[in-house]
């Protein structure tokens, strides 16, 4: 069976990533998905967010997931082929958080979305999705642009 | 005469000169305000006092709790800082005793304020240190820059550590590089500032080192402003500028230093334009920065 890791999160490249995915063909009985959400380490603290806000993101991010989880149901994909990954304990990067998991799970594709950004915004903020395909060997990536 | 004994520095802006601050056993006494001399003008920097440690008679510099937080723009991007001086007093900790970094001590007054309790690093700053060598740039390059290069690599090295400790300097510039008198050091100083995390944590120290390696091949920054109205100086050169000879972040400053000095040898210059507006690849680790450099500095110099 071929194993499918879907990084997602709140983000509209994240949406995209979904409809990309749904919109393959697939032998649903087959393939086996984890849907996986990681945190990062916010650097101010928690307190700067406030302790309020933080507390609320795991059940967020788990209804977020179990919504993405719904739309390959109805796709056809049998419930028992989808897993539900939140790992909460914060890594340094997103991109450190999904290594790790990939290196944990070991699928054959691994599917990330990335949105759109200038040459300034990818220095200053960084992307993921480069860090995966540098990082990342004996793994098929696919990247999502957001359009 | 004796000024208040002070235990709770949350008011920092009313702690004046002849008044004791007492943290970790110890009292100081402060003599006055620290300032900031950038660009010709001196601020004032209320949180930080220059004090007096009345039992060993050592001058100190002491940094009291200041949350600044402000959104800066670079190349159009937004980004939140502020200082962190619980993050200044865990990096004190971990340097403690490293030659390239400031020491010091990091106390809780009795409100729990992080007190830093700072040695003083005597010594002009980098910048300054450039500034006034009065020589043609040709002649810097060849007899100057290479030593300086050397030192810059270990201070370079000094700020991996930090890096791959899980710290950012989080503030790297090139006042922030003291030359220390006695040990010749270049010993970074002010790590309370940090920055919004993102996927490219170290990024903006390592566009900060890159600022400084411009500043430091090209013996000074040189600015679109300057090379369009110094003709006397730059030629036709503003002319001949293309938009990725110019900085990724700072579109007002020059990185296609070869352009102006054409004996930068290649090597050299290359590393400079990875931090233009024409660069596809950019450095995501001090490493990757401190390698290249190694390696124009050995095959050119």
């Amino acid at each position: 069976m071929e194993s499918i890791l879907i990084a997602l999160s709140d983000t509209m490249s994240s949406k995209a990533v979904l409809e990309y995915v749904l919109a393959m063909s697939w032998c649903p009985e087959n393939i086996h998905i984890t849907l996986l959400h990681v945190f990062r380490k916010p650097s101010g603290g928690e307190e700067l967010m406030g302790q309020k806000y933080m507390n609320r993101q795991p059940a967020r991010y788990m209804e977020i997931l179990e919504q993405a989880r719904d739309r390959f149901v109805e796709k056809g994909f049998p419930p028992d082929h989808i897993t539900l990954k939140m790992v909460t304990e914060p890594y340094g990067t997103i991109a450190e958080g999904l290594i790790d998991q990939v290196r944990t799970i070991n699928p054959s594709l691994v599917v990330i979305g990335r949105k759109r950004m200038s040459k300034a915004e990818e220095f200053v903020l960084g992307d993921a999705s480069i860090k995966l395909v540098r990082a990342l060997e004996g793994v098929a990536i696919l990247v999502v642009k957001v359009v | 005469m004796a000024g208040r004994l002070i235990t709770d520095t949350s008011d920092f802006m009313t702690i004046d000169v002849g008044d004791r601050v007492s943290v970790g056993g110890r009292v100081y006494r402060v003599t006055g305000n620290a300032r900031e001399g950038r660009f010709g003008v001196e601020d004032p920097k209320m949180w930080v006092k220059w004090v007096v440690d009345e039992e060993s008679g050592a001058k100190k510099v002491m940094k009291l709790v200041f949350f600044e937080t402000f959104v800066t723009s670079l190349g159009g991007v937004s980004i939140r800082c502020f200082r962190d001086p619980v993050k200044e007093g865990q990096i004190l900790d971990l340097v403690k005793g490293h030659p390239y970094f400031m020491q010091g001590v990091a106390y809780n007054d009795n409100r729990d304020n992080s007190v830093r309790v700072i040695d003083v690093v005597r010594g002009k700053n980098f910048y300054f240190y450039v500034d006034g060598l009065y020589m043609p740039h040709r002649d810097y390059f060849e007899t100057v820059l290479p030593d300086i290069l050397k030192d810059l690599l270990k201070a370079f090295e000094a700020l991996r550590y930090l890096h791959v400790n899980g710290f950012r300097h989080g503030d790297v510039r090139n006042d922030h590089i003291i030359i220390d008198k006695e040990t010749g050091n270049y010993t970074w100083i002010d790590f309370d500032y940090d920055y919004e995390a993102t996927e490219n944590p170290f990024g903006l120290d390592i566009f900060g080192l890159g600022n400084i390696l411009i500043y430091a091949i090209g013996k000074g920054f040189h600015t679109l402003h300057m090379i369009k109205y110094d003709t006397k100086r730059y030629g036709s050169l503003y002319d001949t500028l293309e938009p990725w000879d110019l900085s990724l972040l700072d579109g007002n400053r020059m990185v296609n230093l070869r352009k102006i000095f054409p004996y930068i040898p290649r090597p050299l210059n290359d590393i400079l334009l990875h931090f233009s507006k024409g660069s596809e690849v950019y450095y995501e680790s001090a490493d990757e920065l401190i390698e290249d450099v190694t390696r124009a500095l050995y095959s050119i110099f």
